[in-house]
């Protein structure tokens, strides 16, 4: 028997977020899933769908504050969002259907923490934060940070996630996504990968690089960037990089693609963003 | 626990589990069968209804969930007998074979066309791209929607 409860406000979450059995239950797109598979078995639920105080899209001097309880929708129609985070919304748009949209919120996609969860791809270039709250009081880690591996992230007894903190970038960066998947319709991607560059003539001035699903959580590629940023893309270049990619990634098997496959997919799309980068 | 909610314009009381899916409510509690079960996952998109006019799968919402909220399935669509201009549509371009998927099609196609009634190809895949169909092929489907946003708009 589950007991359920509509949480108003954030301080009715505070006192009963350390019940025994207690589970927040924003959109339920993982949630309701994982429950009727017998995978969990929660006997409080606290939905946080409707809480005001976890909802919304605010500028804040040059940063955007997102509520953790936002759908996905809602993000993709936002205008400030789409004028400081083009990229955000790019990659938001290809997350589930319209019907998942409309229910998932980001501070559940987070929290969820698939390695394949892909607004970590957006929030990890764009360095977001993660701001945590619980009974304890408040802090913020990095997005980088905050996921740990499937399903585990670095919140702890008593803490949820209220929003994150996304500063806008002020350099004028090209961006990238492309997720290659098993379905049209709905990918949960075999593999993806995210980009964020800028560019003086072929030289690249400034990269950033995010991949989803080829390691146990969502992964900023910090070693290939710092190895190719101030260098003039060659065909050699665009090489060196490709077996850097493909070294750096730790994929698994499963069953929707061999772990060799995942390895190959992201050096295709690493060659890629590079050419795009000195085409375009 | 009781809820109130709105179902196709009309209020109603129910005493839910908390644990049961809005799906179920609106099949065996309210009786109406015109939503479908396919997958349960949330994949299928036969289960689609609005809600506050934004098209979800209702498989995947909990009834408590949608205490206070207003809840449009296919059968509100059409008052009386005549079919409403979606309905039409795809019936008379031949997009329903089985029928299994239907539903759920005009309920995402009704949400799209109440808020954009001159929608793009691209927004009309993106509106539909949470439901299946075994039987049709999507060709005949696309080419219902196109039509019925046409009715729609001839009816201004
Ligand atoms: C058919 C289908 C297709 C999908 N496709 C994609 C896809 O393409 N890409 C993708 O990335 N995802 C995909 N998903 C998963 C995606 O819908 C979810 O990850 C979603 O974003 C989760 O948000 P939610 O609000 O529904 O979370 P819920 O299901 O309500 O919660 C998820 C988890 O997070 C916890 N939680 C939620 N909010 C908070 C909070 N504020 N603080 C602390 N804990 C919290 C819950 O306790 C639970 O453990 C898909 C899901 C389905 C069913
Ligand atoms: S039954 Fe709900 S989406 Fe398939
Ligand atoms: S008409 Fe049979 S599933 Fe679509």
């Amino acid at each position: 028997m589950h007991h359920y409860m509509k949480i108003k406000r954030v301080p009715e979450l505070l006192e009963r977020i350390t019940d025994p059995g207690a589970r927040i239950l924003c959109g339920g797109t993982d949630l309701v899933v994982k429950m009727r598979s017998g995978a969990i078995d929660p006997t409080l639920l606290l939905d946080i769908s409707d809480t005001e105080a976890l909802r919304g899209i605010e500028g804040k001097e040059d940063r955007l504050i997102i509520g953790a309880a936002t759908t996905v929708s809602e993000i993709i129609a936002d205008r400030l969002v789409a004028e400081k985070l083009p990229l955000l919304q790019t990659v938001l748009r290809t997350l589930g259907s319209t019907q998942i949209r409309n229910r998932a919120t980001l501070g559940g996609n987070l929290v969820n923490a698939s390695p394949a969860a892909d607004s970590a791809i957006p929030l990890l270039l764009y360095q977001a934060d993660v701001n945590i709250s619980g009974i304890h009081g408040d802090r913020r880690v990095p997005v980088e940070d905050f996921l740990v591996a499937p399903g585990k992230t670095t919140l702890t007894s008593g803490e949820f996630v209220r929003g994150v903190s996304i500063p806008a970038p002020n350099a004028a960066f090209g961006s990238f996504f492309h997720k290659v998947g098993r379905r049209k319709a709905m990918i949960i991607a075999i593999a993806s990968l995210g980009a964020l560059v800028s560019m003086k003539d072929d030289v690249i001035n400034e990269i950033r690089l995010a991949a989803g699903s080829v390691a146990p959580r969502p992964i900023r590629m910090r070693e290939l960037e710092q190895a190719i940023t101030g260098k003039l893309v060659t065909k050699a270049l665009i090489e060196h990089a490709k077996t850097m990619a493909i070294n750096s990634v730790s994929p698994i098997d499963d069953v929707r693609a061999s772990a060799d496959y995942r390895r190959e997919v992201i050096g295709e799309l690493v060659a890629r963003v590079m050419r795009d980068a000195v085409s375009g | 626990m009781k809820i109130r909610f709105t179902v196709n314009g009309r209020v109603e009381e129910k005493d839910v589990r908390e644990d049961e899916r809005l799906l179920d409510v609106i099949r065996d509690d309210l009786q109406l069968t015109g939503t479908k079960e396919g997958c349960g996952e949330g994949e299928c998109g036969a289960c689609t209804v609005l809600i506050d006019g934004k098209a979800v799968v209702s498989c995947l919402i909990l009834a408590p969930q949608v205490d206070g909220k207003e809840i449009l399935t296919i059968e509100g669509l059409a008052p009386g007998e005549e079919l409403h201009p979606i309905q039409r549509a795809f019936v008379e371009k031949g997009a329903v074979q089985c029928g299994f998927c239907t539903p759920g099609f005009i309920m995402s196609t009704y949400a799209l066309l109440t808020s954009n009634i001159d929608p793009s190809d691209e927004e009309i895949l993106a509106a539909l791209e949470g439901n299946l169909c075994r039987c049709t092929g999507y060709a005949k489907i696309i080419e219902a929607v196109r039509y019925a946003a046409e009715l729609m708009r001839r009816q201004k």
